[in-house]
């Protein structure tokens, strides 16, 4: 009799936590968030003017493009892509900022 | 019924009425009026005849209109077709042709030659002495491109100076010095990898490399970079590792270089010279140390928007510097931006030396600088907009018995982006062996040229 009674509530306990395991996974799979909709959009690729402002600013007062030709702009950003240790990438966009202006 | 009967003999006497009148009144038109009649009727026919005739023509010509209209409008279709054709390709080509001005085919000699570099006037007087215009110096830096991966640079320090004699002592006349400041050939390798060879300056921290005079903000030097080697002979391979699109980095520098040496080939505290091994030497040693230097920098740098950064920098170099005593330094360096306005950078300079006369000493020192731009303040003052204020404080301790403490309070006025008049007053705090012979205290005015 004690025994039928353990195996019944066994049976009790056992259905209880499906049941509570079936909820659960309800409550999680609806809680789990929408990865499409939540994803980050891609990050925006900075312009010559930004990068400028990054990159040349922090050092020294800022030097209009006009300054220089398009032909010295190139020479002076060779320099600095060595002197300052530019990416390749971001000092050929900030040469085509100064490039876009440059003087004659 | 008397009614009904007397209706009906109505209606029958009227009938007969009608019949027995008709044929009097047809009787009344003449052949005349009818002839003219029918001639009307024929002219209408005719006239109807020639209008039908012209409708016809009209059609047709309408027709026609209509087909040539149509042939208009396919041609015009057509053409509006090229156009929008022709208008992509002219923007695909702008896209792809650079927007600037294109470089002239004929090449001068000239053509990617460049001379940049400063040039600075200094007055300055030091406590207990007289007021002197201290240095006129004029430091160009001629660059010439060779192609889009080949540059050479060197740079040169003009300066003017009184003659003296091996005392120190002014003995007449003045003199011109002309000492290269770094004369190198650089190569880039490829996105990430440039090839630096020659007499470089060297990246032990970031002042060295940004310490031209218009750029800083002070006029004279920290007191504990001069523990450092500011250029040497040698090869160094550098760049730069972008992190994402936000500009964040990492940048990286190796060297060899020929290291330090002796003024007087002994290995005393006092005989270290920084500058002084870039070849073979009087006594004809091609070089006096066992083993050339190396060392490098590593650095990372991360902008969170336009001028607001990090920078984060850790070099240092390893080598012998007389025969085989042991030189070595460490740098770390830090430099922060919070709006345009502010900064804030400094260094920490620790070298190990091994002498005879002394062991090993360690002269270290580290100095903070930090700067705020009054434009910030958003005054509706042009003047005051063009002013910064600068302090520093910076300690050396050579570790032969002196150190040197110094607070500075200073300001830079941008007359332009590029002419900068600078000035600041220091307070020195002298300890130690040489503590009477610093002044303890000086002011210094400086125009400074970017070019």
């Amino acid at each position: 009799m004690h025994s039928k009674l353990i195996n019944k509530r066994r049976v009790v306990l056992a259905g209880a936590l499906a049941l509570v395991a079936v909820c659960l996974s309800a409550v999680l799979a609806h809680a789990e968030p929408d990865k499409k909709t939540d994803q980050k959009p891609a990050p925006k690729k900075l312009t010559g003017a930004e990068l400028y402002a990054i990159n040349c600013a922090r050092c020294h007062p800022e030097r209009y493009a006009t300054e220089f030709t398009a032909s010295q702009w190139k020479t002076i950003m060779l320099h600095m892509r060595v002197r300052a240790n530019l990416p390749a990438a971001q000092a050929k966009v900030i040469l085509k900022y100064l490039q876009e202006d440059a003087g004659n | 019924m008397k009614i009904s009967s007397l209706i009906s003999g109505v209606a029958v006497a009227g009938c007969a009425l009608g019949v027995a009148l008709t044929p009097r009144a047809a009787a009344m038109i003449s052949d005349e009026d009818f002839n003219a009649l029918r001639s009307m009727v024929t002219n209408d026919n005719q006239r109807v005849s020639q209008l039908e005739k012209q409708h016809e023509q009209d059609q047709q010509t309408h027709t026609q209109d209509q087909q040539t209209i149509q042939q208009l409008e396919q041609r015009l279709g057509e053409t509006q077709t090229l156009a929008t054709n022709a208008a992509q390709k002219a923007e695909a080509v702008a896209k792809v042709q650079s927007v600037y001005p294109v470089e002239s085919a004929a090449r001068s000699a000239l053509h990617n030659f460049s001379m940049v570099g400063d040039a600075e006037v200094q007055y300055g007087q030091a406590k207990g002495q007289h007021g002197t215009f201290s240095l006129a110096d004029f430091a160009p830096i001629f660059l010439f491109r060779a192609n889009d991966n080949i540059l050479f640079e060197a740079g040169f320090d003009v300066t003017l100076q009184n003659n003296t004699d091996l005392s120190g002592k002014p003995n007449g006349g003045s003199s011109t010095s002309v000492n290269l400041s770094f004369a190198q050939l650089d190569y880039l390798l490829n996105d990430y990898v440039t090839v630096v060879a020659g007499y470089m300056v060297l990246p032990l921290g970031t002042y060295s490399e940004r310490a031209a005079g218009w750029l800083n903000k002070i006029p004279d030097d920290p007191l504990p970079v001069d523990f450092l080697p500011g250029s040497g002979v040698g090869a160094q391979l550098r760049g730069a590792v972008p992190i994402g699109q936000s500009g964040q980095m990492l940048t990286y520098s190796v060297y060899g270089v020929n290291g330090p040496s002796s003024t007087d080939t002994n290995a005393n505290a006092g005989s270290l010279d920084l500058g002084g091994n870039v070849g073979g030497d009087a006594i004809g040693s091609p070089n006096l140390n066992g083993n050339p230097s190396g060392g490098g920098r590593i650095g990372w740098f991360y902008p969170w928007k336009a001028h607001y950064d990090v920078e984060l920098g850790v070099s240092g170099q390893s080598g012998t510097w007389s025969g085989n005593y042991l030189w070595s330094a460490l740098v770390v360096d830090a430099a922060v931006h919070i709006s345009p306005y502010v900064e804030v950078k400094g260094e920490y300079i620790n070298t190990w030396q091994q002498t005879d006369n002394a062991g090993n000493i360690q002269p270290a020192g580290w100095w903070v600088q930090t700067s705020y731009k009054l434009a910030g303040l958003n005054l509706d003052a042009p003047i005051v907009n063009d002013v910064e204020l600068v302090g520093r404080y910076d300690t050396a301790n050579n570790a032969q018995g002196s150190t040197t403490d110094r607070w500075t309070a200073g300001f830079v006025y941008y007359l332009t982006n590029t002419l900068l008049l600078e000035g600041d007053y220091e307070w020195l705090i002298n300890h130690g062996l040489n503590a009477n012979e610093l002044p303890s205290s000086q002011f210094i005015v400086q125009l400074s040229y970017g070019f």
